[in-house]
């Protein structure tokens, strides 16, 4: 790779200078970035074996592209080290696929943020976090891996706040959302062996998530009562849509539930067959929509769309459950997909671990 | 100290406007709704004063699913044939 071939910044041989630099070049989330020295890009370019100018994602509105290169020089500003930038490559080329519709939901009103979910062996490889604090902070990599992804989105693609990201109230994931598959002590298969990848590969599913619920419940002590918990919140009249669901079920909540013989598949039957509001109910607040109810509820439908009653999303299989978490606490979380319904639809990719 | 720059290296994609019709009396007019609350309603408000003020004819309505993803080109090449213009925009 020539450094010539890419556009460099002659700055003084000052590190607070040059942050200060990147502030001015108006480079940074409003944090601090770390300067992208050319060594250090060089380094994180290290990670993947293909040639820097690659284009491993496109914007469709404005036509700019992500090369290699810009994508390791945002991981550099993000503070990540060279090991975390397959995750990131992985995420945008996920986020790249059409149904993930990224300019909509980076763009709109809504203030999605990408949520990346790392699933298999490579999150420990790169001691991510998947237990106490799941969301944060406090862990490098997955601070920082979310933080690159905004930074790119930012950087590359120009999705400033105010100018083309018009979140009404934007959110606190747009600064980092990344997280780690707790596999440790977890009972049902992992996210990426459900995904389809080879034994060994490990994957990072993307998902623009509307927002954070946390889920309370530490009397429960029954699938039902748990999981019912979490229906709830999913079916509150603020967030339901036909959209697609998160859930991170802590590991004292999967407990109950995988102790009682359910499976994943089981766990969310239950939640789309729970997490409903009635016609009535969904008129009365403003948000019925006969063609979404048809959708729902016309040719094709899912067995367990209830006559009468609008459920979040189309299938169970929109409804994305794993655990994450420490080991003490009753507190599970619901993450919204963006805004109203189905804008963007969640994408996985398989990270190609360095050899 | 030498810093990359972070920004695509790729040119921003130039937008061309398509050109002015050199008059509208007497048109076609195709709604192109996208799907969102309240769409429909606001962009038949602005293609009935085009039929009250010169004179316009609604040929077609098509719709979107997806509000901030392109109009699916088969849609656009469909309704390309039957209307002189186009009209769409957010209803929300």
């Amino acid at each position: 790779m020539s450094a010539m071939a890419f556009r460099t910044h002659e700055v003084p041989d000052d590190l607070l200078a040059a942050i200060d630099y990147c502030y001015d070049q108006g480079w940074t989330d409003g944090l601090p970035v770390v300067p992208p020295v050319v060594d250090r890009v060089k380094a994180m370019l290290g990670a993947d074996s293909r040639p820097p100018d690659t284009v491993i994602a496109k914007h469709p509105a404005t036509g700019l592209d992500l090369s290699l290169h810009a994508a390791a020089v945002n991981a550099v500003m993000a503070g990540c080290l060279p090991e975390y930038f397959p995750v990131v490559v992985s995420a945008f080329e996920a986020m790249d696929k059409p149904d993930f519709n990224f300019h909509g939901s980076t763009a709109s009103t809504g203030g999605s943020a990408p949520l990346l979910i790392v699933s298999g062996p490579y999150a420990d490889a790169i001691n991510m976090n998947a237990d106490v604090n799941l969301f944060g902070p406090g862990n490098r990599a997955n601070s920082t891996i979310g933080r690159a992804t905004r930074l790119i989105l930012r950087n590359v693609f120009q999705m400033l706040p105010g100018i083309s990201d018009k979140s009404t109230q934007g959110n606190p994931g747009k600064y980092s959302f990344c997280i780690a598959e707790r596999a440790r002590g977890n009972p049902w298969p992992l996210l990426c062996e459900v995904q389809g990848y080879a034994k060994g590969t490990s994957s990072v599913t993307a998902y623009a998530g509307g927002g954070f619920c946390n889920v309370e419940n530490h009397g429960g002590n029954t699938p039902e009562q748990v999981l019912g918990s979490v229906a709830d919140a999913m079916a509150n009249y603020g967030c339901i849509t036909l959209g697609q669901a998160v859930v991170i079920l802590a590991p004292e909540h999967m407990q109950i539930v995988a102790e009682a013989g359910w499976t994943r598949e089981q766990a969310q039957a239950f939640l789309f067959s729970q997490a409903k509001r009635s016609v009535e109910g969904m008129k009365g607040v403003g948000k019925y929509r006969d063609r979404e109810y048809d959708t729902q509820h016309g040719e094709g439908a899912h067995a367990l769309a209830e006559t009468g009653f609008v459920h979040r999303g189309l299938t169970p299989e929109d409804i994305l459950i794993t655990m994450g978490g420490g080991d003490a606490g009753g507190h599970s979380c619901f993450i919204p997909s963006w805004s109203r319904g189905r804008g963007s639809i969640m994408q996985h990719g398989a990270i190609r671990a360095p050899q | 100290m030498q810093l990359y720059s972070p920004l695509s290296t790729t040119p921003r994609r130039k937008a061309v406007r398509a050109p002015a019709l050199p008059k509208i009396d007497g048109l076609r007019i195709g709604i192109l709704e996208n799907g969102k609350l309240n769409a429909e309603e606001m962009l038949n408000e602005v293609a009935a004063l085009f039929v009250q003020r010169h004179g316009c004819t609604v040929r077609t309505l098509a719709s979107k699913k997806n509000a901030s993803a392109p109009a699916p080109s088969n849609t656009l090449t469909t309704v390309a044939q039957e209307v002189d213009f186009l009209i769409t925009g957010l209803g929300d």
